[in-house]
């Protein structure tokens, strides 16, 4: 017979896993279609005479975006248990009418925008919307279904109280919270603006200046997302695997205030690795400086 | 003008039209669904999703004005805001009647009321402590409120069958399905202004894209009703299908004045060249 606490904390790294699946195909379904805080610049680019063949997505934010997503993927599984369909079936089908949902937001969400810059001569281009779509869906889908698929183990193993389309919807929202504050810095700061000295910051001068021009032919969405497919993405996942990963984990190992002080030392063991990194990348890459080693930026 | 950073938006409706179309649309289709408890069936639940567009359509063209003033990443805040002032609006005006004893068709009239005043509250924090000066933030905040107030007991009422806090409860609050009705309300209220930002912004086709996923949003809410135990199969797949129908012809005009307001639509090309960008 097998300790309970080994398949507790079994059932916790299977949350961690999905979780971390999640967060990367959170992030990249995001820089397919330049939604968060890259798109600002992808939205400048048109009005400062720079017409692109980018993905201009700008749903919502990624937070209440994912909290939809989830939030529908978990009702409609949610319904189908009810009627009794098999877990795996009701997630995946839940999960796959999210992602179609989200299909059909890109849409008028691309081309509302881009019909809305009629005076800066931003073409829409229909074969962008086809071959964008699909791959917004299907990193979607995965996504959802992770976060669908771990609040369920949440809600039925792990005895959380909240109904599972509740919890898919906080998760949704944490999922789009973490993919927007650690993912997009990746495509924003880096990708789209790979044709700048690296940590020269952003010249308002060079607004909307995004490479627009690939290896070959002209840039797009797929190219952005094969590229932060590299880094961004995974990182993302990793942050969020170990955010639903470390909190699982000290409330199964731990018990009443234990649970708290392991939380408390676990927040601050991470602001301290924070700090040194920071402190790490700064000593470096420092202060960026030209040619003659003066300092510019 | 419409910029993202100007001034008043236009549109073909005037804002009183709108209000107009959205309070008495709204109220109408959640008041309609009392048809259900008088025939003694549910068949009309998707009347409260029907009300849900019309509070949305006034939602979004709100969002849409109070926006225009440079809110460009405030957008999906704003429709937050509305929905998170409309969730505590909805529940206190539900329940009260159950509280103190008065008939329950009070409920969505109350909610509506509290929901002004909250928006009122926060329009007036918004323009005298934060200083955000906008000329009709308050008007707007109260205008907010009231449609996420409608919309959020619109799409109860859906899955429910009655905007009654007793069948709320079970079929809304418990099952979970409180948050599609919550973050559904939202975007139908904050996308189609988010979606269609820019300084060649039209409303209707603004507004269309809040019928389609005012639509969307109904037709999905119809699917959580067939987990309700006192709703019946028909009423669930109705509501789903009307929502369906109604996304199918928006979402077609959607296309026809996206194609109509374009620079250009074009199966695929260059980017323009440089003379024709002068």
């Amino acid at each position: 017979m097998v300790d309970p606490i080994v398949m507790d904390l079994g059932i916790v790294a299977l949350t961690g896993a999905l979780a971390t699946i999640a967060g990367a195909a959170e992030d990249l379904e995001s820089d397919v279609g330049s939604q968060s805080n890259p798109n600002s610049q992808v939205q400048l680019a048109a009005q400062m005479n720079f017409p692109h063949r980018i993905f201009n997505k700008a749903i919502s934010g990624e937070p209440p975006a994912y909290g939809l997503w989830c939030a529908s993927g978990a009702t409609v599984a949610s319904v189908l248990m009810a009627k009794e369909m098999s877990i795996f079936f009701a997630i995946a089908i839940g999960s796959f009418v999210a992602a179609i949902i989200l299909g059909l937001f890109s849409v008028t969400a691309h081309m509302g925008r881009t019909a809305s810059q009629k005076r800066f001569k931003q073409p829409v281009y229909m074969d962008m919307v086809l071959g964008h779509v699909p791959s917004i869906m299907a990193h979607g889908y995965i996504a959802i279904f992770c976060i669908v698929a771990f609040s369920y183990i949440m809600n039925h193993f792990m005895g959380h109280p909240f109904p599972l389309p509740l919890l898919a919807f906080l998760w949704g929202i944490a999922a789009g919270a973490i993919g927007s504050s650690t993912g997009d810095v990746h495509y924003g700061a880096e990708r789209e603006f790979q044709n700048q000295p690296f940590g020269c910051g952003l010249n308002a001068a060079f607004s909307g200046n995004i490479v627009r021009k690939g290896e070959a032919g002209l840039r797009n969405g797929i190219d952005n997302v094969w590229a932060c497919a590299k880094f961004g993405g995974p990182l993302t996942g990793l942050a969020l695997g170990m955010t639903v990963f470390l909190d699982n984990w000290r409330t199964t190992v731990f018990e009443g205030m234990n649970t708290i002080i392991a939380g408390l030392i676990i927040v601050l063991i991470l602001i301290l690795a924070n700090r040194m990194v920071e402190v790490k990348a700064r000593k470096a890459y420092g202060p960026y400086k030209d040619e003659d080693g003066v300092e510019i930026a | 003008m419409s910029t993202a950073a100007g001034g008043p938006a236009g549109g073909g409706l005037n804002p009183n039209q709108v209000i107009i179309l959205g309070a008495v649309g709204g109220l109408a289709g959640i008041y309609l669904t009392m048809l259900n408890q008088a025939m003694d069936t549910t068949i009309f639940s998707f009347l409260g999703g029907i009300g849900a567009i019309f509070a949305a359509v006034w939602g979004a063209d709100a969002v849409r004005r109070v926006c225009s003033y440079g809110l460009g990443t405030g957008v999906p805040s704003i429709g937050m805001v509305a929905l998170g002032m409309g969730v505590v609006a909805t529940m206190f005006g539900l329940t009260l009647p159950k509280v103190i004893g008065i008939p329950i068709i009070a409920g969505p009239i109350i909610s509506f009321i509290v929901a002004a005043i909250i928006g009122l509250l926060i329009g007036l924090m918004s323009n005298k402590i934060l200083m955000m000066n906008i000329p009709i933030m308050e008007k707007s905040m109260v205008e907010i409120a009231g449609a996420g107030a409608l919309v959020m007991i619109g799409l109860s009422t859906a899955i429910a069958g009655s905007f009654d806090i007793v069948a709320i409860m079970p079929a809304v609050v418990e099952t979970g399905f409180i948050a599609l009705v919550f973050i559904g309300g939202a975007m139908t209220i904050l996308h189609p202004f988010n979606a269609c930002l820019g300084p060649d912004e039209k409303q209707d086709r603004t507004l269309g894209v809040a019928v389609s996923k005012g639509a969307l949003i109904m037709a999905l809410v119809g699917f959580a009703s067939l987990a309700v135990e006192s709703m019946d199969a028909m009423s669930g797949a109705l509501t789903t299908i009307v929502g369906l129908v109604i996304w199918v012809v928006y979402f077609k005009k959607f296309m026809k004045n996206t194609h109509r307001d374009s620079y250009l639509v074009t199966g695929t090309g260059l980017l323009p060249s440089e003379e024709e960008l002068e």
